[in-house]
């Protein structure tokens, strides 16, 4: 029997009263009308020509002359209208009028210009091709300026579309201040979190709601606890807060609203063109048809990804013709490789005395998942008879050992919108580009010459040149993709009318209500 | 005791720098290259061999390690630390900003961990083998037992997600902090607390207590006024081992509850292969633990004239 004393009596009433006090946190009590997103990291400054911020924020603070729209469309940004000269050398902006930056300076043909020298024509930023073909700028009219360039470039209206360096800072801004036109006002960043408020005076449709907390949870787990407690009203996006689709699954079993939209980025397992083993067709290819891409969208995905065998998915443009997904074949594999000269069964294959071995890098830091991926892979290759040694490593190694092609097989991710497909193709296929540790997919000679035409060519004929790139890949086997996998958010019931943007890159808040 | 104390800060003071010394050495020892880490944060992809030789050639990472050593140290003497790959700050402005969330997390931490200990052990020692003893013993081996992201997730789950009485994450008044202190003072308070129990029975067991109940002393008299004062020793030296281990403790904790210590800049510090910022970190923790360690230390040698006395051969 419970015995109660006058001591145990009072200590309990006194824990009781102290657990009453404690103010149940406020869920949408004052937030009424703030959106708190998390963010995986601190904005830091928004710097527009630095590598340091995240790349998620700038949108909401920054315009382009261009914005990335649905599959790629192009939608009127700080330009209203642009025209490229029939010999690709120039292209004039009409600049958006009436537009100031919010410090009140006011946008036109002077502040664009001094924001493109800012980028175009520097060395730090070639990897862009208008800037790398940049000639001059000359400022036909207050609000009218024309880009030259030593070159024609068929994708710079894509490329003025990108997150970082293409995006309009106001001239007055002091070092370390975020100062745009765009629909949203740092009013304060820290470690922590940055602040932004509606910029009412914003040339485009204003935000329904009047500020914005992007909250920094490094933790996944501790995001979805706080979207959870609803102290969070937005948590997901590849480059916001990643959502991992395992989280997801549960967050969705909970009664939250999970939002998944089709990708703009393929998973792709890469063969290394220096390995002697991956020079063999017939091996790429028994590994290409020896894999069931649905059971990894499946089973590794939770269903948020798409399999696929192209490179890019048609959320990108000049996407190409579809290619259908084979369904996995073991015996087609294995005839594959009986074809190439090799002999042996599901216990095993040899070639001229050497057995069918394959290392397969991979690193959980580079690709969070990736390792259960790989062994899934693993044992379907082990059906057909190719072993595969699995190398976890980290980022650092993974980043050494990528560009020298010191591996088998490991795994590959398009850029996604808005950087793809000419992002992507030009860095990850070309031989003589530098990509620094990201390495390469697939490099060969007669590859170059396509990518390097698909580059050159606009207009009608793109589409072709850009066809006849997939198509040397997909005959040649140069690569396999796996899946897109889905972007993926999760909201608070508060949330109403939740639309993605165009892109990874952008924060979620057009369209939004909050209840 | 002046010279036996400014013997302890010479060897505090040699070990911190063979420590720095090692963890320099491990540090650019491990894979990656801060060149080319430094030229992708100014170029992006535009980060070329070039680019990354230059910067390499600028910041002397071509040198010998020991002549590389000697000018991190010189710099590091002078507040210098460096600036970080990952944020672009100086060390010197990341400290300035997440030291006092640490400071905050382990002073909060430290005195809870006291406290729980005390009365565990105390209360253990005063029951005796009763219920409570054995109630208590249980609890801290779980304690001892349980990883603190597992705690931290428990804690959160229930007092945050369930009864909404305190936020998830971030700082935002005293209740947010209360997660956080528990978490990160459950371990060394179940250590503590079996300290605190086996040496007042140890103590307990000693001629002058027996005095004491013969002269009709209660037990918690007893255990209070003649046993305890005796096991300050013991305590102070595991406590002291106890609040320096917190800090490794602290390095999960502010990631899980979203505080932007030192802690959770030093995970993303290896994440993005922030040599600069790992090698500042490192040196802070080094500092950190041998600082506390003479601290306690002195203050044993200052509550026990045993330990000043010199030793003799």
């Amino acid at each position: 029997m419970l015995k109660l004393d006058r001591r145990s009596f009072l200590a309990t009433t006194a824990g009781l009263s102290f657990l009453s006090v404690l103010p149940r946190v406020a869920h949408a009590d004052g937030h009424a009308d703030t959106l708190r997103v998390a963010i995986a990291g601190e904005t830091g400054d928004l710097d527009l020509l630095q590598n340091v911020s995240t790349l998620s924020s700038y949108s909401a603070v920054f315009d382009a002359l261009i914005h990335y729209g649905p599959g790629g469309a192009l939608e009127p940004g700080l330009a209203t209208a642009w025209t490229i000269a029939e010999d690709g050398l120039s292209i004039s902006f009409d600049l958006r009028e009436g537009v100031s930056f919010t410090d009140g300076t006011p946008f036109d043909a002077t502040a664009a210009e001094w924001n493109l020298k800012r980028w175009m024509g520097v060395a730090d930023f070639s990897w862009i091709g208008i800037a790398d073909n940049y000639d001059n700028i000359t400022i036909d009219a207050p609000n009218k300026i024309t880009v030259k360039l030593k070159r024609p470039v068929p994708a710079a209206l894509l490329e003025l579309t990108i997150v970082r360096p293409v995006r309009f800072l106001s001239p007055k801004a002091a070092a370390g201040q975020p100062i745009g036109t765009g629909p949203w006002i740092v009013e304060s960043y820290s470690s922590t979190e940055t602040v932004l408020v509606r910029n009412d005076a914003y040339w485009g449709e204003k935000p329904a709601f009047g500020r914005m907390e992007l909250k920094v949870v490094p933790d996944e787990l501790a995001r979805a606890n706080a979207l959870r407690a609803g102290e969070l009203d937005v948590i997901g996006g590849d480059w916001v807060a990643a959502l991992s689709p395992r989280r997801a699954k549960a967050l969705e079993g909970e009664g939250m609203t999970i939002v998944a939209e089709p990708g703009t980025a393929t998973t792709i397992l890469g063969f290394s063109p220096k390995s002697p083993m991956m020079q063999d067709k017939a091996v790429r290819d028994a590994i290409f048809m020896g894999i069931d891409r649905a059971a990894v969208a499946t089973v590794l995905f939770e269903g948020y990804a798409d399999p696929t065998a192209d490179i890019f998915p048609t959320t990108v443009p000049t996407a190409g013709a579809r290619t259908p997904v084979p369904a996995r074949d073991v015996a087609a594999a294995q005839a594959a490789l009986t074809a190439g000269g090799w002999t042996g069964d599901a216990s095993g294959w040899a070639k001229d005395g050497a057995a069918l071995e394959i290392a397969f890098l991979v690193s959980e830091e580079s690709f969070p998942g990736s390792r259960r991926i790989a062994e899934m892979i693993q044992g379907m290759l082990m059906e057909v008879g190719v072993k595969t040694n699995i190398e976890t490593v980290d980022n650092a190694t993974m980043h050494e050992r990528r560009p020298n092609f010191d591996y088998d097989l490991t795994f590959f991710a398009t850029y996604g919108a808005p950087y793809d497909p000419h992002g992507s193709l030009g860095a990850s296929f070309v031989t003589a580009s530098d990509t620094g540790p990201d390495g390469k997919i697939y490099v060969h000679p007669d590859l170059d010459a396509l990518v390097a035409t698909a580059l050159e060519t606009g207009g009608d004929s793109r589409q072709g040149a850009m066809q006849a790139v997939y198509d040397w890949l997909r005959d040649n086997t140069a690569a396999c993709p796996l899946v897109v996998t889905q972007r993926l958010w999760a909201v608070n019931p508060r949330v109403k009318g939740f639309t993605l943007p165009a892109t990874d890159y952008d924060l979620p808040f057009k369209g939004i209500t909050l209840g | 005791m002046q010279r036996m104390f400014m013997r302890r800060v010479g060897l505090a003071l040699l070990l911190m720098l063979a420590a720095t010394a090692l963890t320099f050495w491990l540090v650019t020892a491990a894979p990656g290259n801060v060149a080319a880490l430094i030229a992708e944060r100014a170029a992006g992809a535009g980060a070329d061999g070039e680019m990354i030789a230059k910067i390499a050639d600028d910041l002397g990472l071509n040198d010998p390690l020991p002549v590389r050593y000697a000018r991190w140290l010189g710099d590091a003497l002078t507040g210098d630390f460096g600036v970080s790959l990952r944020t672009g700050k100086p060390m010197a402005e990341e400290f300035a900003e997440r030291i006092p969330m640490t400071l905050a997390l382990l002073a909060g931490g430290g005195v809870l961990a006291l406290v729980l200990s005390l009365a565990m052990g105390i209360a253990g020692a005063a029951s005796n083998g009763g219920i409570v003893d054995r109630v208590l013993h249980g609890l801290a081996l779980v304690g001892a037992s349980t990883p603190n992201f597992f705690v931290a997730a428990m804690l959160v789950i229930v007092f945050s997600v369930w009864l909404g009485m305190v936020p998830t994450f971030g700082v935002a008044g005293l209740t947010s902090w209360l997660l956080p202190w528990i978490t990160i003072a459950l371990f060394p308070a179940s250590v503590l607390a079996r300290v605190v129990r086996v040496n007042l029975q140890d103590t307990m067991s000693r001629p002058f207590a027996t005095t004491g109940f013969a002269k009709g002393l209660t037990r918690s008299a007893v255990l209070l006024r003649e046993a305890l004062p005796n096991i300050a020793i013991p305590y102070m030296t595991t406590f002291g081992a106890q609040f320096t281990l917190m800090i490794i403790g602290a390095i999960v904790v502010e990631r899980v509850f979203g505080l932007n210590g030192v802690g959770a800049f030093f995970i993303e510090a290896i994440r993005f292969r922030d040599f600069i910022g790992m090698q500042a970190i490192l040196t802070l923790f080094v500092v950190f633990f041998v600082s506390i360690n003479l601290l306690v230390d002195v203050l044993a040698m200052l509550a026990d004239p045993r330990l000043r006395r010199p030793r003799k051969a």
